[in-house]
């Protein structure tokens, strides 16, 4: 009975709690699809910078890292790609020759890193041969083919087939340089990437640098958790274990510190974003309960004088806001739901926005992405500030005798 | 069973210079079966003398006694459950609970003793029909006459089977066919379950009936007699 009459109560002003309700609404489909913005636009830059540039684990000399030096070759790599073989969680793996250069065409030059990678590992661990947009990806016959983006080539002037010459300083310090012929155009999410970096094939730039070896080796893991490095620290470990001490293991976010620094802000950027919405919307509530409840202290006072225990008012009225902040949450997260699934199918186009965060390896559509668990959390936290907001006007009714509460006129 | 109180007084802004007596030290007693009017002008304190008996308000001094108990001595929890189970309430201005049904109305106040709902919707069933609202079972107070509410109220009232009703001006708003129907009915169920009415009230058509008249003026008892 408490239940059915709270409910009634609730719809005693249709008006007040429909705008009430409305507003509840519209709140949370404001601050889910802002959560859901910014979960897609950070997931996003993590997904492409782990498919791009960190993959989920880096092997390198540990020198290489500050010191990107021709001679820093990894230590006995082929322990490391045996154990990586036997790793069931790792998908593929990519040995790099990676020597920083310069690229020149007949009109210009640039600066670049070199990449020297085995044409099909390399397509495994990185979407790089599907991201070619035009031409080909590097082919395994020919004499030196190269595959720039399409931003360097623009740069430089090139078309495909274009010669242009990459030079470096080899093993002996020596400058050595030789004619490439693009063979394609790729061009990544990241604006950044695509200025610096070109690829050949791994045997053509050792044989211009004087040695063999590999800087990198590129670890890509089937691992569904983008917003977790624990399984690539179990692969680090592993790996760890079994390669020499001059070599450097990194899980992903110890490569690039700032997606384990975008993982940590999510939470509190979003629990900002929602305690904004919720401390609103709490005062929204009290408003509304207090004109609720007071309006109706003669009620109350009745109520106790024909022997209903105070705790059972005190309930009565928390069912009351319960039942608010249930309707409401539900109202506006299954209105969010509907809104993101669509948003999951469509995108949100950044437009002009997207060449700016394309420096951030943020794609030019996003998709925005809301959690379950995110949903369960917002919906407890509204019902929670609901209950919370009416316990001031409930308090303020149990301290009054039932004489003096029907004594009030309003 | 009866209600006594001694040298029971209220005294509305005690601690000020303007004290109001309200009610100055008042003998009084009231035996089970009871059909009593309190009579008196406004402001003679009529109200507060029926609050203070029912327990909904504290004397300044004296006592209260239904069958044994002070009531001023209970605690605020157990103050509730005596006035749930012994006494029920009719008000002016009727009180019901304008989103329940005639129906819930009357079940409520058996839901607060604890009884299960079947017992609830038959008890309430009989009562609504007993004050001639078999009829209007399903309907919420705000679509039946003041005449029908007040008769809701006094059903809700007799619900949980009490064995005290007081009555404040429960014939105020009433027109007369209303009034000598309501009245009609309250006797029938003080006659035939011995439940003891205590109206404040300054309606003739009341105290017509009544078979004891307490006059009250100035928050004293100035005439008590058997009619």
């Amino acid at each position: 009975m408490l239940i059915k009459l709270a409910w009634r109560n609730l719809w005693r002003n249709k008006l007040r709690t429909a705008i009430m309700l409305s507003a509840m609404a519209f709140g949370l489909i404001g601050v889910v699809t802002m959560i859901g913005f910014m979960n897609g636009m950070y997931g996003n830059m993590i997904d492409n910078a782990i498919s791009w540039q960190t993959s989920h684990v880096q092997v390198h000399h540990q020198d290489f890292v500050d010191n990107p030096e021709i001679t820093l070759t990894i230590v006995e790599p082929e322990l490391i790609t045996a154990e990586l073989d036997k790793i069931s969680e790792v998908i593929a793996w990519s040995e790099r020759f990676i020597v920083d250069g310069m690229v020149a065409s007949a009109r210009s030059s640039r600066g670049v890193r070199v990449n020297g990678v085995d044409i099909d590992a390399e397509a495994r661990v990185t979407p790089i041969a599907s991201s070619v947009k035009e031409g080909s990806w590097l082919p395994a016959e020919g004499r030196h083919p190269v595959v720039v983006s399409l931003k360097t080539a623009q740069r430089l002037r090139l078309k495909l087939g274009s010669k242009v010459v990459i030079t470096f300083s080899n093993a002996e310090k020596d400058v050595t340089g030789a004619a490439f012929r693009v063979s394609g155009f790729f061009s990544t999410p990241s604006s950044n990437f695509d200025d610096g970096n070109i690829y050949v094939r791994r045997t053509d730039l050792m044989a211009m640098a004087g040695i063999d070896g590999s800087h990198e080796i590129a670890v890509l893991l089937d691992d569904k958790n983008k917003m977790s490095n624990a399984l690539a620290i179990s692969v680090r470990d592993k790996i760890r274990l079994i390669t020499s001490s001059e070599n450097s293991v990194r899980d992903w976010q110890q490569i690039q510190p700032m997606l384990a620094s975008i993982i940590a802000q999510m939470g509190p950027s979003n629990a900002i974003l929602l305690g904004i919405f919720v401390l609103a919307m709490g005062f929204g509530v009290v408003n509304i309960m207090l004109m609720s409840v007071f309006e109706r202290t003669r009620e109350f006072g009745v109520l106790m004088a024909v022997g209903m225990q105070k705790h059972k008012v005190f309930a009565l009225i928390i069912f009351e806001t319960s039942l608010l902040g249930v309707t409401g949450a539900t109202l506006g997260l299954m209105s969010s739901l509907g809104l993101i699934e669509l948003l999951q199918i469509t995108g949100i186009p950044l437009g002009n926005m997207a060449e700016g965060l394309g420096a951030f390896g943020v794609d030019t559509t996003l998709y925005p992405q809301v959690a379950a668990s995110e949903y369960r959390y917002i919906f407890i936290t509204v019902v929670l500030v609901c209950v919370l907001a009416a316990l001031y006007p409930a308090r303020q009714i149990l301290k009054q005798r039932p004489v003096d509460a029907m004594a009030e006129k309003h | 069973m009866s209600i006594q109180t001694t040298q029971l007084r209220k005294t509305y802004n005690q601690d000020t210079d303007f004290p109001v007596h309200a009610v100055k030290q008042l003998d009084l007693s009231i035996e089970q079966g009871e059909f009593v009017a309190v009579m008196g002008p406004s402001g003679s304190g009529k109200t507060t003398l029926l609050n203070m008996i029912g327990g909904i308000d504290i004397p300044s001094a004296g006592t209260v006694i239904i069958d044994g108990i002070d009531i001023c001595a209970l605690k605020d929890k157990a103050l509730i459950a005596f006035r749930r189970d012994n006494i029920g309430f009719i008000f002016q201005d009727y009180s019901l609970l304008p989103v329940l049904t005639a129906l819930e109305n009357v079940e409520f106040v058996m839901q607060l003793q604890g009884h299960s709902e079947k017992e609830c919707r038959e008890r309430a069933i009989t009562l609504l029909d007993q004050v001639g609202l078999g009829e209007q079972l399903h309907k919420i107070p705000s679509k039946l006459s003041g005449g029908q509410q007040q008769r809701v109220a006094v059903a809700r009232a007799l619900a949980p089977s009490p064995r005290f009703v007081m009555a404040d001006e429960p014939t105020a708003n009433l027109d007369a066919k209303s009034t000598a129907e309501l009245l009609d009915i309250m006797q029938q169920l003080n006659e035939k379950e011995g439940t003891t009415f205590i109206f404040s009230t300054h309606d003739p058509r009341v105290i017509k009936r009544a078979r004891r008249v307490i006059v009250f003026e100035d928050g004293q008892l100035t005439e008590d007699r058997a009619q």
